[in-house]
């Protein structure tokens, strides 16, 4: 909705948060039926599932101009503490899959093939475990810097009032 | 900033000429710079000759300060407006008698030749160190062997001399309108191009190869394809050359000439491209290596921005640009 200028999300940040999503449910949950009885599964389904009410019900309240400082609140503070759970259940999640798509090939090419390409999907869950490392303390305290100014500009306003 | 007194520069001709002004002192147009961003005063030059350029005037601020070499400089009327030019000249701006000038950063610069000669050394240099499988690369087994397949052979050659082609291009035959541009992107652009070369090198000089299914009438037909396009490109890339002499910037419609090749200005704008996009093509049938594939697309996308974008800057500012061409695909794009 950041693009249609409907909520002031910036489209790149968006965009990669519903990537990963997708990611992790179709690409990693339900391609790797044996993960999906693990507890890493409910840890980042709550957690998505709690933002995402939060954050929807942000944006209704704000197109109606009628925002509630709880909401506003919820949104900038719970993500303290989901954000990480998320973060740790897609983590565990992925982690939990690799043996079983080392053992099925699942994915994967090799060569000799006659178009002269592989694709390691083991390694390439690899890699995206390791790219966590530099982009979640990123988003992170890009909402940590947010947070304040936004929660501190409340607190002016409502001084003066 | 550290100065918080604007610093002022007299530029007038008449104190080398004692006695005798060509011009009342009320005639001589002051310029002052401001930071665009926090409007703070950086530089103030009085007495300026009415008819310097953008270009002198950065040289004169780079005076001042001279981390803020010319080009990072860059000028302009309005803080959130474009870039002025460097040959624009003072006086024909819509400034009153004290110029304002508004300067933006715009970081370490570095220039075009170097970027072009760095991007594409690389790709020449890596793709040899797994054509001659260089230890660590493949199993030690194969350490410095051969391919047995000859359009391994064929394909380094190729790969070769298409970089070579463009590093002799760089230092011969390019005019370019920029000197320099953000220092990031040699970065960028050298992980694209080595990073690229690596990977298709790596399949192609594998001892698991698989030589292409229709063997060697395919290689036949894309070698054929890829070379055609290689003398289109090197064929466009002198022609456009020729538009503009030495030393200049100036822009021209570019036209066919009496060399076949550039025929294809008749159909698209930046004909360069198309035969870039036609010998990376050939180079991917020649190989029947999915990653050359996706570089071609990746590197035909890209250039296809390039080409919109070069299209319509001939057509705003050329209103007898011939309508027929289309950017880089005849017809189509």
């Amino acid at each position: 909705m950041g693009e249609w200028g409907i909520v002031p999300s910036s489209v790149v940040l968006t965009s990669f948060q519903v990537m990963s999503r997708v990611f992790l449910i179709w690409a990693v949950t339900h391609s790797v039926k044996e993960v999906q009885s693990e507890d890493s599964v409910l840890l980042f389904v709550v957690a998505w599932t709690i933002t995402e009410i939060i954050r929807y019900s942000f944006y209704t309240f704000s197109l109606l101009n009628h925002l509630p400082y709880l909401i506003k609140w919820a949104r900038y503070t719970l993500f303290i503490v989901l954000y990480p759970m998320g973060v740790s259940g897609e983590l565990l999640t992925i982690y939990a899959a690799l043996p079983f798509v080392r053992q099925a090939g699942l994915y994967s090419i090799s060569l000799p093939n006659k178009y002269n390409f592989s694709f390691d999907y083991y390694a390439f869950l690899i890699l995206i475990m390791i790219s966590y490392i530099p982009i979640f303390p990123q988003l992170y305290f890009h909402m940590i810097h947010q947070r304040r100014k936004i929660l501190s500009h409340t607190e002016e306003h409502k001084k003066f009032e | 900033m550290s100065l918080l007194i604007p610093e002022k520069i007299s530029l007038s001709s008449a104190s080398s000429s004692p006695g005798r002004c060509p011009f009342p002192t009320a005639e001589y147009p002051e310029v002052e710079i401001l930071d665009a961003k926090t409007r703070e005063k950086l530089c103030f030059l009085d007495k300026v000759e009415p008819h310097a350029t953008i270009a002198e005037i950065k040289n004169l601020f780079t005076k001042t300060h001279p981390q803020w070499y010319p080009a990072r400089q860059s000028l302009r009327l309005d803080p959130k407006g474009k870039s002025l030019k460097d040959e624009d000249v003072l006086q024909k701006l819509p400034v009153g008698t004290t110029a304002t000038l508004y300067f933006r950063d715009l970081g370490a610069q570095i220039s075009w030749v170097t970027v072009f000669l760095t991007e594409y050394a690389g790709p020449l240099f890596i793709y040899l160190l797994f054509y001659f499988r260089v230890p660590f690369i493949y199993g030690h087994k194969y350490d410095f062997t051969s391919s047995r397949h000859t359009v391994v052979h064929l394909a380094c050659i190729c790969h070769s001399f298409h970089y070579v082609k463009r590093l002799l291009e760089t230092l011969f035959v390019h005019r370019f309108s920029h000197g320099t541009m953000p220092l990031r992107n040699i970065f960028k652009n050298c992980t694209y191009y080595w990073g690229f070369a690596a990977w298709m090198a790596y399949y192609i000089n594998h001892p698991l190869y698989t030589p292409p299914t229709y063997g060697a009438q395919q290689v036949k037909l894309a070698l054929a394809i890829f070379v055609i396009c290689q003398l289109g490109n090197f064929s466009i890339h002198m022609a456009l050359r020729d538009l503009r002499p030495a030393g200049s910037k100036t822009r021209k419609i570019p036209y066919p000439t009496k060399n076949p090749f550039t025929w294809l200005f008749l159909l698209v704008s930046c004909p360069n491209y198309t035969y870039e996009v036609g010998s990376w093509i050939g180079f991917a049938i020649m190989t029947q290596c999915l990653p050359v594939a996706l570089f071609s697309l990746v590197g035909f996308t890209q250039m296809t921005i390039w080409a919109k974008g070069k299209h319509r800057s001939y057509l705003k500012e050329f209103r007898d640009y011939p309508p027929l061409r289309m950017p880089i695909i005849p017809f189509l794009l």
